[in-house]
């Protein structure tokens, strides 16, 4: 019995693969946050450089990846596709559960798979230094390692509450030459904006963007990233579903589902985004499951309207799911997965219903990751734990009806850094947030809109 | 019948620092507080002297009671010690004392309780001797973050009619230390439990524009919504708002009834009360089994800070109606922040066997 399936290093996709040319409704444009008109690639180039401009606006299918940005992705990539037989066989049933492990990369998670590329794209144009933000503190370190990588400066704005649960995620930072700060911070007007209402506060994702823009707008030479939502980022993490569909060939499977975290969406759309037009065009009866906390529940719960990226207002308006770029979730285990948005690509497929979205609580969500670390030994990161538990109840589920299902687990990356909230769980301390959906409506119906 | 606290037994309050009565739990929290730069003015006796004489403190006796101390001289140490303008007052007892001390030193000065009564429900109560001697240094030495809280004892009224019911008497300020009382840190940062009630307030103005009739219960984060709105609010009693203004003020449970009926609907915004988590049936009577009926239990809504809800680990509901109570149990969604909510337990007392009227 086959546990790892593993590609060569020859067999990495040498494409990214553009979902934007396949989408059932166009997508609707990004708005300037001033004008309210659609943007204009100029309109980016304060930030973003020229070639990661063209890829977010693209419709091209098909675009090549780099051979310098291939030759860094194969230092873990392929990354592997494991069979979870002992998680079945605790689990006694019938399903075959496989997941695809991104944690297998030296940042411990799929973030470096756009954070190489985007690092490449502002070094070729000249670019020395990049800010950023970080919720969980993922995408911190990948851009940290990939900055490093092609010798640019890093600035990491890391949401506070997750600074202060994971301090070693500072030192990893530094390691790779970045300087981590915790947002809101005093060197931005954003942050101290919020810090005069907010002394205490926690901060959150979109706090942490805004100070991130500001920082890039105002310091020379230097730019942005980021490392979800965006049209560019979604198309990088495509990687990873190509390896997916290439390895259960291998094995003659596949997926009858596939469930992966969101918090701004780049793991999850990266591993199904390849198969939507297998849904689409040829049919095929596959589930792509997006899944995400109850307590910041933005696919399931939120509106589906143009809202601010950030908390400033200082990003474009995108066509999004949102929970209303003022919402602070708050502070669960699961840092990674607090933002009140959503990709707009993700979104567009889930209002065509071509995605689901479930949202879950996050002791259930703790209670599948100890299973899952249990039985399969690898300590999963808290966002990604969203995927196990309704990928385990799913294959209980199929005890009953015997069926033989496929189920696919993106899991994202490993939880080194979390075990403090595995502590916090273990010692019943975590709450159960939800968010107050008909109470909100009801305050959205009285307030002016945008 | 089981002690019914010790009212009337003592009371002590002191300037700057702590005195005790119930000798034994103010030597403990004494204990915490050595070499503190603080006078400490009491009362003569057993209710106070001794025990700070015990502890080395530097104090001065600045009330004389009889013998035999009763609930009276609780209030006359008090009112001496609020003229002498002192910082703080800690007392010795339960839910009666708390009272007695809290009727006469209103917000003018903070309190903190060292629990040492039968009933302990008031907020102002630390969680141990030990905790209430922590308490008055980190206030001394920190200055801790002060919270309005509620003061809540007996019915005294129904109780000898027969029937226990706990009531809200005041409202008293008391410091208080987040990592003694709250979630830990990392969770909530710093942040204190006032925050939460604005929060709380600013999403309930939002929600409460819909041009339902709201009715407020009794407490401190009702009491926090009425002040967003600039609507008026009697603390301790039941008021109804509609569109930003009281339309209804101190209800009966008559008034509340015709409000349901005039408007043709209602909603019902309450705060659990005391240590044991009530979110009904405690504190506010006048929202009855049945205006809860007539309203809806759908249209009942839950509001408390993450502070409260860390001290209680499931809210109470005993209306007197069994089968309502049943309807209003299980998992709901408790108001804790801007549109955030916390899945909380609430439970019919009866069942979970905390109607505690066998122990009087």
């Amino acid at each position: 019995m086959r546990t790892k399936i593993l590609l060569d290093e020859e067999e990495m996709p040498k494409r990214w693969y553009n979902v934007a040319a396949d989408l059932l409704t166009p997508l609707d444009p990004p708005l300037h946050p001033q004008t309210g008109e659609p943007l204009k690639p100029e309109d980016l180039e304060m930030i973003f450089p020229k070639g990661l401009i063209r890829q977010e606006m693209s419709m091209e299918r098909w675009i090549e990846i780099p051979d310098e940005v291939r030759d860094i992705l194969r230092l873990w990539r392929p990354t592997p596709l494991f069979r979870a037989h002992r998680l079945e066989e605790h689990l006694k049933t019938p399903a075959k559960i496989y997941y695809k492990y991104e944690g297998v990369s030296p940042a411990g998670s799929h973030k470096p798979n756009t954070a190489v590329p985007q690092a490449y794209y502002n070094m070729k144009e000249g670019i020395e230094r990049i800010a950023t933000e970080t919720g969980a503190g993922q995408w911190g370190s990948a851009l940290s390692m990939a900055t490093s990588f092609f010798e640019l400066e890093c600035r990491v704005y890391m949401v506070r509450a997750s600074f202060d649960q994971k301090p070693y995620r500072k030192s990893i930072m530094q390691v790779w030459g970045a300087e981590c700060v915790a947002s809101p911070s005093e060197l931005t007007n954003a942050g101290r904006m919020i810090l005069k209402e907010h002394p205490d506060t926690g901060g959150s994702l979109g706090i942490a963007i805004s100070e991130a823009v500001e920082d890039a707008a105002t310091h020379d030479n230097t730019n942005y990233a980021l490392g979800s939502v965006l049209n560019h980022v979604l198309l990088h993490q495509t990687v990873e579903g190509q390896e997916l569909k290439a390895q259960l060939a291998i094995v003659d499977d596949y997926p009858d589902v596939i469930y992966g975290c969101v918090g701004g969406g780049s793991n999850f759309p990266g591993m199904v985004f390849p198969f939507v037009p297998d849904k689409l065009k040829e049919n095929k009866e596959i589930r792509m499951v997006a899944c995400e906390p109850s307590a910041c529940p933005t696919l399931t719960k939120g509106l589906f309207t143009y809202d601010f990226g950030d908390t400033a207002r200082l990003t474009p308006l995108l066509k999004m799911y949102t929970l209303g770029h003022d919402f602070i979730p708050p502070s669960i285990h699961a840092g990674g997965l607090r933002y009140h948005g959503d990709a707009p690509l993700l979104c567009n497929l889930v209002h065509d219903r071509v995605i689901e979205a479930m949202s879950f609580h996050q002791n259930e969500v703790f209670k599948a990751a100890v299973t899952f670390a249990r039985t399969e030994g690898i300590l999963p990161a808290p966002e990604a734990s969203h995927a196990l538990k309704p990928a385990i109840d799913d294959a209980i589920a199929c005890k009953k009806t015997g069926e033989e299902k496929t189920i696919v687990i993106s899991l994202s990356g490993h939880g080194h850094f979390d075990l403090s909230s595995y502590d916090a769980y273990f010692a019943g301390n975590l709450v159960d947030y939800e968010y107050p959906e008909e109470l909100v409506k009801q305050s959205l119906a009285k307030v002016p809109k945008f | 019948m089981g002690l019914k606290g010790t009212d009337g037994l003592a009371a002590e309050a002191v300037a700057r620092g702590a005195v005790p009565v119930s000798p034994r739990r103010a030597e403990i929290a004494l204990a915490e507080l050595s070499g503190v730069d603080a006078l400490f003015l009491t009362a003569g006796g057993d209710m106070g002297e001794s025990a700070l004489r015990k502890s080395g403190q530097r104090y001065q006796v600045v009330y004389r009671p009889p013998q035999e101390p009763t609930a009276e001289d609780t209030q006359k140490a008090s009112s001496t010690f609020i003229e002498e303008g002192v910082d703080l007052i800690v007392f010795c007892g339960g839910d009666g004392t708390a009272r007695d001390v809290s009727e006469v030193a209103g917000l003018q000065a903070p309190i903190i309780g060292i629990p040492a009564g039968v009933k302990m429900q008031s907020g102002v109560f630390a969680v141990s001797p030990k905790a209430a001697g922590e308490l008055v240094r980190g206030y001394l030495e920190e200055g801790l973050l002060i919270r309005e809280t509620e003061i809540v004892d007996v019915d005294e009224e129904k109780y000898r009619a027969g029937t226990l019911d706990t009531k809200i008497y005041g409202i008293a300020a008391t410091p208080y230390k987040p990592a003694l009382v709250q979630e830990r840190k990392q969770i909530y940062s710093s942040r204190n439990e006032e925050e939460f009630k604005e929060e709380i307030a600013v999403f309930a103005s939002e929600f409460m524009r819909d041009g339902s009739a709201y009715i407020l219960g009794a407490g401190t984060t009702t009491a926090k919504i009425a002040e967003l709105l600039g609507a008026e609010k009697t603390l301790l009693g039941v008021d109804v708002i509609q569109n930003g203004r009281t339309i209804c003020r101190d209800a009966s449970e008559r008034d509340l009834l015709r409000v349901i009926d005039d408007e043709g609907r209602a909603k019902i915004i309450v705060s659990p009360i005391g240590a044991q988590g009530f979110v009904l049936g405690r504190g506010s009577q006048q929202i009855s089994p049945e205006v809860l009926r007539r309203a809806g239990p759908e249209n009942l809504i839950i509001v408390a800070t993450p502070h409260k809800l860390k001290e209680t680990p499931h809210l109470l509901v005993d209306t007197g109606d069994q089968k309502l109570d049943e309807t209003i149990s299980g998992r709901r969604q408790v108001i804790c922040g801007y549109r955030i909510a916390q899945l909380k337990d609430v439970e019919a007392s009866s069942r979970v066997g905390m109607d505690q009227s066998g122990s009087f």
